[in-house]
C-alpha cells in the first residue's frame, strides 16, 4: 500500500516565529523518525535524481522542490500525483513505502514546457537482503 | 489512539496560526492536491528594442500555446503552436505562425522511447529550452540564433531515453537543411525546411547526449549531419555541426557556457550554383563558429516576489570563419557582443527583463549600434 502525506514546509522566509518552529519540532517528532529522507529537486525538464534505490517495506519520505515553476510530481500505478511548488514557493512532502518490488516510473504531470515529456525518473525497489 | 501530548497540541494550534497568516503556507496547502487536468500551456514575451540613433520598435514577439494529451500512459501527445511578430501577412514579412513541435511519444522503457512527428532539433541550451523565464536577457543569445538556427524544429522521427544515473540520449533522423537557402550573415538559418512538405531525398541525423545527474549541473553534446543540397543534384553539400554546452548553478550563482561549430562542404560549387540562378553570390562560408559564456548572479534571493539576478553575457560568433577557395569573408559578419542586464521574478513564471547589447564586428566600415531591450515574458 502507498502511504501519501502533504506536508507544506515554509521557506526560510518564514520560519521566523515560534509558531512555526513547534510545528516543525511536531513533524520531526512525530512521524519523520522512521522515514528515509530523499530530496529531489525538479528542475525544466529534469529530477535530480532521476533515479532512486528503495528497500522493499522501507517507508521513505521524498522532499521535493522546484528551480523554477511548478512541476509534478506523479508515481505511476500508485496514488502519488502531487504538485511541488514553484521556486521559493516551499516544498512538498511525500510519503512512499513500496510494498512491491520492480521499477516504478515517477514523471513530471503537469505541463512544464517544451521538453516536458523528458521529465521522467525511476525507483527501483530492491527486496530487503537477508542478514 | 493516545491522546495528543502538549507538544502536539501547541504544534497544530501554530500550524493554524501559521497558515492563517501566511498565504505561503496556504498555497503550499492547497497545491497539496492533484494537479488537475492541464491541457493548454504557453508562453508569450514582448519587447521594446531601442537601437541608438534609431527609433524604438514595440514587438509581442512571441505567442506560444502548448497542447498535450495522453492517450494511454505510454502514448502521449505534445503541440506548440507559435505565433511570432504578432501578425501573419504573407511570406514572413510581418509575422510567422509555426508549428514547432507536434509530436507523438512511445513511452516503452526508461532507456529507449520512440518519438515521430514535428521535433525540436536536440542542439544547444536554448532550442530545446527556450521559456522566457529560463534565460537571461530580451532577446535570446546570438549564437542561438545565427550559429544555432533556433527555434529549429523539423519532421522526422527518433528515439529518446535515459541510462544510468543522469545520462540522457535524443537520436533522431529528421528532414535535412537546404543549402539554397544558405546566406553570409545567419548562415544555415535560412535553410529549415520547418517540416513544411520537406523535402526529404536525403535524411538529416542528429543526437545529443547530456549528463544530469548531479544537482545544478548539466553537460550537453550535441550533433546534426545531413546532406542538403538534394535541390541540386550536381551539388555535394552536407552540413555537420559539433556543439558543447554546460549549465552550472552553485548558491546564487549560475554560469552557463555553449560552443558551437558548422561544417558545410562544397560551398564554392554552392556560392557559384545560387548567384547563377539569382545573380549574386550569397557568399556561404565552409564554416561557421560561435561561442557564449554568461555569470549570473541572483542579488536579490528571497523568492517570488523578492527575486532579482544580474547577468553579464560574452558572445563571439563569425558567419564567415573559413571561406571556400577564392572567397573572402565579409567582416562584418565576424562580431561579438556583450549583453549585461537584470531579471526580475515577481513571480517565478514572469520575468521582467532589461539589457543592454553592446556589438562590434571586424569591419571597418559597417557599424552596429548600441542597443537597449526591455522586455516581458511569462509562462503559463
Amino acid at each position: 500500500m502507498v502511504v501519501l502525506k502533504m506536508m507544506p514546509i515554509a521557506t526560510a522566509r518564514a520560519i521566523r516565529a515560534g509558531a512555526l518552529a513547534a510545528a516543525l519540532c511536531f513533524t520531526a517528532a512525530g512521524s519523520a523518525q522512521t522515514q528515509k529522507p530523499i530530496e529531489i529537486q525538479a528542475e525544466r525538464f529534469t529530477f535530480t535524481p532521476s533515479k532512486v534505490t528503495l528497500t522493499l517495506g522501507e517507508e521513505v519520505q521524498f522532499r521535493l522542490t522546484s528551480e523554477d515553476t511548478a512541476h509534478g510530481f506523479r508515481v505511476l500505478d500508485t496514488d502519488i500525483n502531487v504538485v511541488i511548488p514553484k521556486r521559493g514557493k516551499g516544498e512538498i512532502l511525500v510519503r512512499f513505502k513500496p510494498e512491491k518490488a520492480g521499477r516504478y516510473v515517477f514523471e513530471c504531470s503537469r505541463m512544464c514546457g517544451a521538453g516536458h515529456n523528458f521529465m521522467r525518473g525511476e525507483l527501483e525497489v530492491k527486496e530487503r537482503r537477508q542478514p | 489512539m493516545a491522546p495528543p501530548t502538549a507538544l502536539q497540541r501547541v504544534a497544530f494550534g501554530s500550524i493554524a496560526v501559521a497558515a492563517l497568516f501566511w498565504p505561503h503556507l496556504a498555497v503550499a496547502q492547497a497545491q497539496s492536491e492533484p494537479p488537475p487536468p492541464q491541457m493548454i500551456s504557453g508562453y508569450m514575451d514582448f519587447h521594446l528594442n531601442k537601437p541608438a540613433d534609431q527609433p524604438g520598435v514595440l514587438d509581442f514577439h512571441r505567442f506560444v500555446l502548448l497542447f498535450s494529451h495522453r492517450f494511454t500512459e505510454r502514448i502521449r501527445f505534445v503541440g506548440e503552436l507559435e505565433l511570432e511578430h504578432a501578425f501573419v501577412e504573407g511570406l514572413e514579412e510581418a509575422g510567422e505562425l509555426e508549428l514547432e513541435q507536434a509530436y507523438l511519444d512511445f513511452l516503452l522503457k526508461r532507456s529507449f522511447n520512440v518519438r515521430a512527428g514535428m521535433l525540436l532539433v536536440p542542439i544547444g541550451i536554448i532550442n530545446e529550452r527556450h521559456e522566457p523565464p529560463v534565460y537571461n536577457g530580451v532577446e535570446r543569445p546570438f549564437v542561438d540564433t545565427v550559429i544555432v538556427p533556433s527555434t529549429w524544429f523539423e519532421v522526422g522521427a527518433g528515439v529518446h531515453g535515459e541510462i544510468g544515473t543522469g545520462w540522457r540520449y535524443r537520436a533522431y533522423a529528421l528532414a535535412p537543411l537546404n543549402a539554397l537557402d544558405f546566406d553570409a550573415e545567419e548562415g544555415i538559418r535560412g535553410g529549415r525546411q520547418k517540416g513544411s512538405q520537406a523535402d526529404v531525398r536525403n535524411v538529416a541525423y542528429t543526437g545529443r547526449l547530456e549528463y544530469v545527474g548531479i544537482r545544478g549541473l548539466q553537460l550537453g553534446l550535441s550533433g546534426w549531419r545531413g546532406e542538403s543540397s538534394f535541390a541540386v543534384p550536381r551539388l555535394d553539400t552536407t552540413v555537420g555541426i559539433v556543439e558543447g554546452d554546460v549549465r552550472h548553478r552553485i548558491g546564487r550563482l549560475e554560469t552557463r557556457a555553449q560552443y558551437a561549430h558548422v561544417f558545410i562542404s562544397d560551398t564554392a560549387n554552392l556560392n557559384d550554383s545560387i548567384s547563377r540562378s539569382t545573380g549574386v553570390s550569397p557568399n556561404v562560408a565552409r564554416q561557421l563558429r560561435g561561442w557564449y559564456a554568461e555569470a549570473a548572479y541572483r542579488i536579490w534571493n528571497a523568492g517570488a516576489p523578492r527575486d532579482l539576478v544580474a547577468f553579464v553575457r560574452y558572445e563571439n560568433f563569425d558567419t564567415q570563419f573559413r571561406m571556400p577557395e577564392g572567397h573572402l569573408p565579409l567582416k562584418e559578419f565576424d562580431r561579438e557582443a556583450w549583453i549585461a542586464g537584470l531579471t526580475y521574478y515577481p513571480d517565478p513564471d514572469v520575468a521582467v527583463k532589461i539589457d543592454f547589447v553592446q556589438t562590434n564586428n571586424e569591419s571597418g566600415f559597417v557599424r552596429l549600434p548600441r542597443t537597449l531591450n526591455v522586455g516581458l515574458g511569462w509562462w503559463f
